[in-house]
């Protein structure tokens, strides 16, 4: 390896890392629902592109401000993420966990066939803040949209924590995660934290989503089924009902994957992150940082 | 006096309602069925393929209709199926309107969808061990170079990219002789892509270029930084991708940030469409693609304006699909096709024979050839991306 292959894997590293605070933003909602209803969502990744879709639509003729457009990004992934509560959880028996995983799987089909029937298909353009900045640090190069999506990413992470762990809404969401009976005993309703839940990681998946675009510059249909497996692996790699595993998880796998790509090809990029779950599955299946199950 | 009016103009009205009735009862359609893409991230290419189609047909049908074999004009009417750029659906789509009275059907989208598709067809005709389907079909959009080599009952009228990208390196080769580096990037997962890049390479070869590299990405790839960096170590003189505009976009915009700024950029045929100018005007400008629609004849500017009345956007490949309309009707009219219930075995037959003898037909940029084995040699130019739009860089004598 000479100097110049060594720049270009660092940089790969950096540029993998910061793309990877939005993997970990969808492995954090897909662990903190399974983390207070011990269920897969599989639809979240592609309510996160439909959000950012929609925040598009409705802001469509408008020539609204990139922050405007993010924020209207995060509201609809609070109403979807609401609507596939109501629709894919609320009245299905939470018993079998079949019923909501396959429940999620339609939902996801749903999603991304009236994404594809509302746009035809073709790719739209999504803003960016900072695009045009490039940080240069000697021979590396920093892109500013990515940096504002690692920022915004951790900012969304910290209110996360402090909502979980600052209000009496994360009191209530940890209680139903952790003592779902001795909560429901002491006067906390179930069924409205799990849609808080949903409506609070909607919140996050519309920001996601919002980011994702932003950092590719472009939404495609093509995105939600990749970012599905991309949350998915995620969220085994931290430890399901993880949130800092998701975090770093999401970080990690974001860094590997442009290594893999770096070294092996795109042809064998993806076999090496699926050995790597395969390898958390068989070696640590609780994944970084997830605790033993310790609920009713 | 007024009373008087009045009953004439009713008589006359019911006389009108009495001779117009039988004409609208004797009035004939030919129902042409198109398949292809219409959901998934390929809908746009049905959307604009049934626009096409339907554009056709209504000029067709505002000028008489076609002429059957009994001497009778039709109407023709389109259907158009979703296949999702699926090879098994797209099969049972072609089953099930094998199933009916038709006798000819246009489609796929897909490349995977027409080689698995005219897989299932009778390969000779006349071959009595064959019991594949026989059932003519004729190609608009799959674009993989030699597709109707599979089966005698394929038709193509797609253009060759093996011609358009042969031509295109030797131009260059006489416009830029200063060019002697290339380094190409392709979608790896797309059989378009992918095909169509080998054609790139072997022609760029032929032309005296140095390749230097390649980068390779997935059609549903988000970051392209570890590419483009390997594409700026190359420093070539040529950057040639060969990808679809989400993907192309996704480079075009990378090399931006990292400086990247070969002295040509060649796309993909396919990426000559509005999505890569709505995607990525400022990235892809001057890039230069072969492409075999612009509307730059009274009659591709007409097509393209009809397509876009129903709801499509005429470009290399529903061009294709408005050109086979009127390929359709002169074949059914040359072959004297009755379209009836009872004559349907002999109509696909006497299809299949019609559109096997073509040795030209009209396109909207000029004459089409026919080759032996079914496909087309269309005229084709080289469009650049300028100013947020495709305009026309060079027209090959034909």
């Amino acid at each position: 390896m000479d100097l110049l292959d060594l720049i270009d894997t660092v940089q790969s590293v950096a540029d993998g890392v910061l793309f990877g605070a939005t993997y970990a933003l969808l492995g954090i909602g897909f662990t903190l629902i399974f983390g207070v209803m011990y269920k897969i969502n599989l639809a979240y990744a592609a309510a996160s592109i439909g959000a950012a879709y929609a925040s598009l639509l409705i802001l469509a003729g408008v020539k609204a401000q990139p922050i405007l457009v993010f924020l209207a990004a995060a509201g609809c992934g609070g109403i979807i993420g609401w609507l596939i509560y109501l629709v894919g959880f609320r009245f299905i028996p939470l018993a079998n966990p079949l019923a909501t995983l396959m429940s999620t799987v339609g939902l996801l089909l749903l999603i991304d066939e009236i994404i594809v029937h509302t746009t035809a298909g073709v790719p739209l353009n999504y803003p960016a803040l900072f695009a045009d900045v490039i940080i240069r640090a000697g021979p590396f190069n920093l892109r500013g949209d990515l940096l504002f999506v690692f920022a915004l990413g951790c900012l969304c992470m910290v209110v996360l924590l402090l909502m979980l762990y600052r209000t009496q809404l994360g009191l209530a969401t940890r209680a139903v995660s952790q003592q779902p009976v001795a909560a429901q005993l002491c006067g906390i309703s179930i069924t409205a934290v799990n849609a808080l839940t949903f409506i609070v990681t909607g919140f996050l998946g519309g920001i996601a989503g919002a980011m994702i675009g932003a950092a590719i510059g472009m939404l495609s249909p093509l995105l939600s089924l990749p970012l599905t497996v991309k949350g998915l692996i995620v969220t085994v790699i931290g430890g399901l009902g993880s949130i800092p595993g998701a975090i770093i998880a999401g970080l990690v796998v974001g860094g590997l994957e442009n290594v893999f790509q770096f070294f092996r090809g795109v042809s064998e990029r993806d076999l090496y992150v699926m050995l790597l779950l395969f390898a958390f599955l068989v070696f640590r299946p609780r994944g970084l940082f997830a605790s033993p199950h310790v609920g009713d | 006096m007024l009373k008087g009016y009045a009953a004439l103009a009713a008589l006359g009205a019911i006389a009108a309602f009495g001779l117009a009735a039988p004409a609208s009862a004797q009035e004939r359609t030919v129902k042409i069925t198109g398949f292809g893409a219409k959901s998934g991230v390929v809908r746009v290419f049905g959307i604009n393929s049934e626009a096409a189609l339907k554009a056709a047909a209504e000029q067709i049908n505002n000028a008489g209709g076609v002429t059957l074999g009994d001497g009778s004009k039709a109407k023709f009417v389109i259907e158009f199926l979703d296949d999702r750029c699926n090879a098994e659906e797209g099969i049972s789509v072609v089953r099930r309107i094998a199933s009916t009275d038709a006798f000819v059907a246009v489609g796929p989208t897909c490349s995977n969808v027409a080689e698995s598709l005219f897989g299932i067809l009778q390969k000779k005709v006349g071959d009595t061990s064959d019991s594949g389907l026989q059932f003519p079909i004729i190609a608009d959009v799959a674009a993989k170079g030699g597709l109707a080599k599979i089966s005698e009952w394929a038709f193509r009228n797609v253009p060759s990219e093996f011609e358009m990208y042969k031509s295109l390196f030797a131009w260059l080769k006489t416009q830029h002789p200063q060019l002697k580096t290339i380094y190409g990037g392709v979608e790896k997962d797309f059989a378009h892509s992918n095909a169509t890049f080998g054609v790139m390479k072997a022609q760029a070869e032929a032309n005296g270029l140095q390749i230097l590299g390649q980068g390779e990405w997935l059609l549903a790839d988000t970051t392209f930084s570890t590419q483009v960096r390997e594409m700026r170590r190359a420093n070539a003189d040529i950057v040639a991708i060969s990808a679809h505009p989400f993907t192309t976009c996704g480079v075009l915009k990378e090399m931006d940030r990292q400086g990247v700024k070969p002295k040509l950029l060649i796309g993909l045929t396919s990426s000559s469409s509005i999505e890569t100018l709505q995607g990525c005007a400022k990235q892809a400008e001057g890039i230069i693609i072969p492409t075999s629609f612009a509307p730059v004849t009274p009659e591709a500017t007409k097509a393209a304006e009809q397509v876009a009345k129903f709801g499509g956007s005429a470009d290399l490949h529903s061009a294709a699909a408005y050109e086979i309309m009127f390929i359709l009707k002169d074949v059914i009219e040359q072959q004297k096709i009755m379209a009836k219930p009872d004559t349907v075995a002999a109509d696909r037959d006497k299809m299949r024979q019609g559109l096997a003898a073509l040795k030209e037909t009209n396109g909207l940029l000029g004459k089409v050839g026919r080759t032996a084995d079914r496909e087309a040699i269309k005229p084709f130019l080289y469009v650049h991306a300028k100013d947020g739009s495709w305009q026309v860089l060079y027209k090959p004598a034909s």
